[in-house]
């Protein structure tokens, strides 16, 4: 990509002898909202350390801006970094922690006061300069750490897990902020999470990391509507997963003769995708949760395990009673198994 | 369980047990007779006086000094480099180094005074006074790594990172961030070494020469010819200098959470 800000070529990344990341390859545009996503050790926190400069790649480049940063020590790389614990430093006030870079930096006093005032502004802390990071809420001490990288002017800003320590309210509303924040300040940001649903969103594009290796990549919408591989489709949603065996698919437990043209690969069903009350086939229900707006039932078929969700809206159905489904071929995404371990 | 009368007297008891000695010391030096006697003979400060006039008494109090505080600084040294390696980073045989740190305290100090003598003085010619020093240090070290590395485990790895991300070297994120935080461990650890190299007897005992003595060798030996009060004196007055010492510690330090 010509347009590319950061860039990862051939990246490996190790702990001794364990590769942790065999071989990326990335290219983030400037301004962009990179969310990393994956399960944990799939080495998303590696590649996001090495971009900080806190660990040393094997081999392969990394670039910002066209300039070659693989050498340069992680203190000269502009690179701000907001930690999932925070990392705030406790024994200094809140003004003195987002000062703390720019004081290095030698700048005049009245500047530095300036700019960590406008810092702490940005965030909405500027009442509380003189607190001690212990007397702080997560959500302001996440906020006092965001402002701390902000004030230094970062080529690029990583966030570690930056959602994950926040109760569901101050998620959203932390969210709205760093979307604001990125809006404002056309920062790049990249943005490392297990949670799809963060990914989503708060991602211009995702990248969907498994064992070290880049599994897709693409906007929410393309991740999210079209996985393209069994482990991608997993990932988002797609929880009823059969491979295909010439016209059949093959379950925990059975087959099922199906009209498709691929001969091979997976076929994949939202468990919203599927229907239950009427269809061809039978099961027999074998529990069922309430969630809310939805009712998530699991249906034992010869196949094997089925997992349904219909509106809560709709009249339930008992638990142990037979049920008619129907896995209807239209509904179902079909993964080709090119990139799947066999 | 027990009446609240015995409780009570379980409780004295062991307070006396604990205290009552330094109260017949207290007393003893108060003393107005020539020997020292509990209870008292009659009472005066006389005692009290003369220690300050003792001239051994003055050159050995300087030593103990001069050994508690400049041990202490070259065990803390030494030993906060060594706290913070030993918590920071998986060092192959980590367990190991932190064990033979610990030696000193183990080891009975007879057995640590014989050796550093037999090896350091009389072999090497090394001066009595420089064989203190060495062995004071070696004695404190065992505290200082213990007490400063507990202070440095509460403390995250990822907080250095913040501060060289920041633009700081790692050096720089050491003495900005790491020592800031650890002030009152290092100070606690300079308490209890102080106090360590003061009290010290088995060692300093093989390592005393002619008119090179520690104050608590001093006053053994001022006690063998001399059975006269101000020991009692001089005795209780370091007692009160020690409790003073740990009285301030746990006030400003809450040093009870470190040792």
């Amino acid at each position: 990509m010509s347009d590319a800000y950061v860039s990862l070529k051939n990246l490996t990344l190790a702990y001794g002898k364990t590769v942790v990341v065999p071989d990326l390859n990335l290219d983030v545009r400037k301004g962009e909202l990179i969310a990393l996503l994956g399960p944990s050790g799939c080495g998303k926190t590696t590649a996001m350390r090495s971009i900080a400069g806190l660990m040393a790649p094997k081999s392969g480049t990394i670039s910002i801006d066209g300039v070659d940063i693989t050498r340069t020590p992680a203190n000269k790389r502009g690179i701000g970094l907001v930690f999932q614990s925070y990392a705030l430093f406790p024994h200094l006030s809140v003004f003195e922690n987002v000062a703390f870079g720019l004081r290095l930096k030698k700048l005049p006093k009245a500047k530095i006061a300036s700019m960590v005032e406008q810092g702490l502004q940005t965030v909405g802390l500027a009442h509380l300069s003189d607190r001690k990071p212990e007397d702080m809420s997560g959500g302001q001490q996440q906020r006092l750490s965001l402002a701390r990288s902000l004030v230094m002017e970062p080529k690029v800003l990583l966030l570690d897990e930056p959602l994950s320590n926040l109760d569901a309210r101050l998620r959203l509303e932390m969210r709205n902020e760093l979307q604001r924040l990125q809006r404002d300040t056309g920062i790049t940001m990249i943005f490392v999470t297990h949670d799809q649903a963060e990914a989503l969103a708060l991602a211009d594009r995702i990248v969907l990391m498994k064992d070290g290796i880049v599994e897709q990549l693409g906007t929410p919408d393309e991740l999210y509507n079209a996985p393209n591989s069994k482990f991608a489709a997993d990932f988002f949603g797609f929880e009823n997963i059969f491979e295909i065996e010439g016209s059949e698919i093959v379950g925990r437990t059975g087959r099922l003769t199906v009209l498709i043209d691929a001969k091979e690969g997976y076929l994949a069903w939202r468990p919203s995708a599927i229907t239950i009350g009427s269809g061809p086939h039978q099961g027999t229900i074998s529990s069922m949760a309430f969630a809310g707006e939805l009712r998530e039932y699991i249906i034992e078929a010869p196949l094997g395990q089925i997992k349904v969700t219909t509106p809560s809206s709709t009249p339930p159905f008992d638990i142990g009673s037979p049920i008619a489904f129907d896995l209807a071929i239209d509904k179902a995404r079909h993964l080709s198994k090119n990139g799947e371990e066999t | 369980m027990y009446s609240k009368w015995t409780t009570r007297l379980i409780i004295g008891l062991t307070l006396t047990f604990l205290i009552g000695p330094f109260f017949i010391i207290i007393l003893a030096g108060l003393s107005d007779g020539e020997f020292m006697t509990f209870p008292p003979d009659g009472i005066s400060l006389r005692w009290y006086a003369k220690v300050f006039t003792v001239e051994s008494f003055r050159d050995s109090f300087k030593l103990s000094m001069f050994l508690a505080i400049f041990g202490t600084i070259a065990a803390l040294i030494l030993g906060v480099p060594a706290a913070y390696a030993i918590s920071r980073y998986k060092i192959p045989y980590g367990e190991t180094i932190k064990t033979i740190v610990a030696a000193p305290i183990i080891v009975p100090g007879i057995i640590v005074g014989l050796a550093l003598l037999r090896y350091l003085v009389v072999p090497l010619n090394f001066t009595v006074t420089l064989a203190l020093f060495m062995a004071h240090t070696a004695l404190i070290l065992p505290y200082a790594v213990r007490v400063v590395s507990s202070s440095m485990n509460n403390l995250r790895s990822d907080m250095e990172e913040a501060a060289v991300l920041l633009g700081c070297s790692r050096l720089g994120a050491f003495t900005r961030v790491v020592l800031p935080n650890i002030q009152s461990g290092v100070l606690a650890a300079f308490i209890l070494g102080f106090v360590t190299s003061f009290n010290q007897v088995p060692v300093s005992l093989f390592l005393s020469g002619p008119g090179v003595r520690t104050l608590p060798i001093d006053m053994l030996s001022y006690m063998e010819i001399t059975y006269d009060p101000s020991v009692a004196a001089l005795s209780a007055l370091l007692a009160l200098l020690s409790v003073v010492i740990v009285f301030m510690a746990e006030k400003f330090l809450g040093f009870s959470r470190y040792v």
